[in-house]
């Protein structure tokens, strides 16, 4: 029994959404390692800011994949 | 007797100190003469930072432009793109899109934001310095002592150089070392003037 198109067609969406959000995720991870290294070679007031925006990027992007995991 | 010679009772006139002034620091300095509390990663004990720049506020925007773009974009593109789906996709799937759509615009404008905030360039009382941070974990330290400066000059061409006033710096080095380059700088003129004066009053200089 073949599956409906319909069905193919969101399962493969979901496939690539999820391993679209895994990867942002990594991208995300890596911001974050990239302003830590950044902020050892200048020293000035506005890197702990810097620091919580992208800590919160990676954040929502994890509770992103999370929440996409569950929901689709 | 006559007094053949008297001493002077004024102490001879000292020169003038000229006071530095200090600029204080915010995120978005682009341009600042003596700032205060900015260190680098090679600093030493007695080298004292006189001149830290950026790229000009300006260049930020297109890509500025380009995120009030992404923000609008899901309440006119989304809503045609659905419409013109033969079927109608699960509500699960449109809030995962938008709120992806949300996330990556977010990402791009601080990737940019990050680009541009640590690109700087920084003149000490002994060297010049430029620190890129060209993409992602790549970063780039070069640096030019400035009694090997040989030459130093500047280009502002266009019309957002000349309304607002940033151009390009040029220093050329001594022998096998990499010339450098500030691109897009605030006041470039001041730029150039500031490193030879010190270049002038550098110990040996003729």
């Amino acid at each position: 029994m073949t599956p409906p198109i319909m069905t193919i067609v969101l399962t493969t969406l979901k496939v690539f959404t999820l391993v679209g959000l895994g990867l942002y995720g990594v991208f995300a991870a890596i911001m974050i390692r990239q302003e830590q290294l950044m902020a050892a070679v200048l020293e000035e007031g506005f890197e702990p800011i810097l620091r919580l925006l992208t800590i919160l990027h990676f954040a929502a992007a994890v509770s992103l994949l999370i929440f996409a995991i569950i929901i689709l | 007797m006559p007094t053949l010679y008297e001493a002077p009772t004024t102490k001879p006139e000292k020169k003038p100190i000229k006071a530095h002034s200090h600029t204080k620091m915010t995120p978005l300095t682009a341009f600042a003469v003596n700032p205060y509390g900015v260190r680098f990663e090679t600093q030493e004990a007695d080298e004292q930072v006189i001149l830290f720049l950026r790229q000009h506020l300006i260049v930020n925007v297109p890509w500025i432009a380009l995120t009030i773009l992404f923000l609008l974009a899901p309440s006119i593109l989304f809503p045609l793109i659905l419409q013109s789906l033969p079927a109608p996709l699960p509500f699960g799937y449109v809030l995962v899109g938008t709120l992806s759509w949300y996330l990556v615009t977010a990402g791009f404008a601080l990737f940019n934001f990050l680009h541009w905030f640590f690109n700087i360039y920084i003149v000490t009382n002994e060297r010049v310095i430029d620190i890129d941070f060209q993409y992602l974990l790549f970063k780039r330290f070069s640096q030019a002592e400035l009694e090997r400066i040989q030459d130093i000059s500047y280009t502002a061409g266009g019309i957002f150089a000349t309304i607002f006033h940033y151009g390009n710096v040029y220093i050329q080095t001594a022998g096998a070392l990499p010339n450098l380059e500030f691109l897009a700088v605030p006041r470039p003129d001041k730029v150039v003037e500031k490193i030879r004066n010190f270049m002038e009053n550098l110990p040996g200089a003729i």
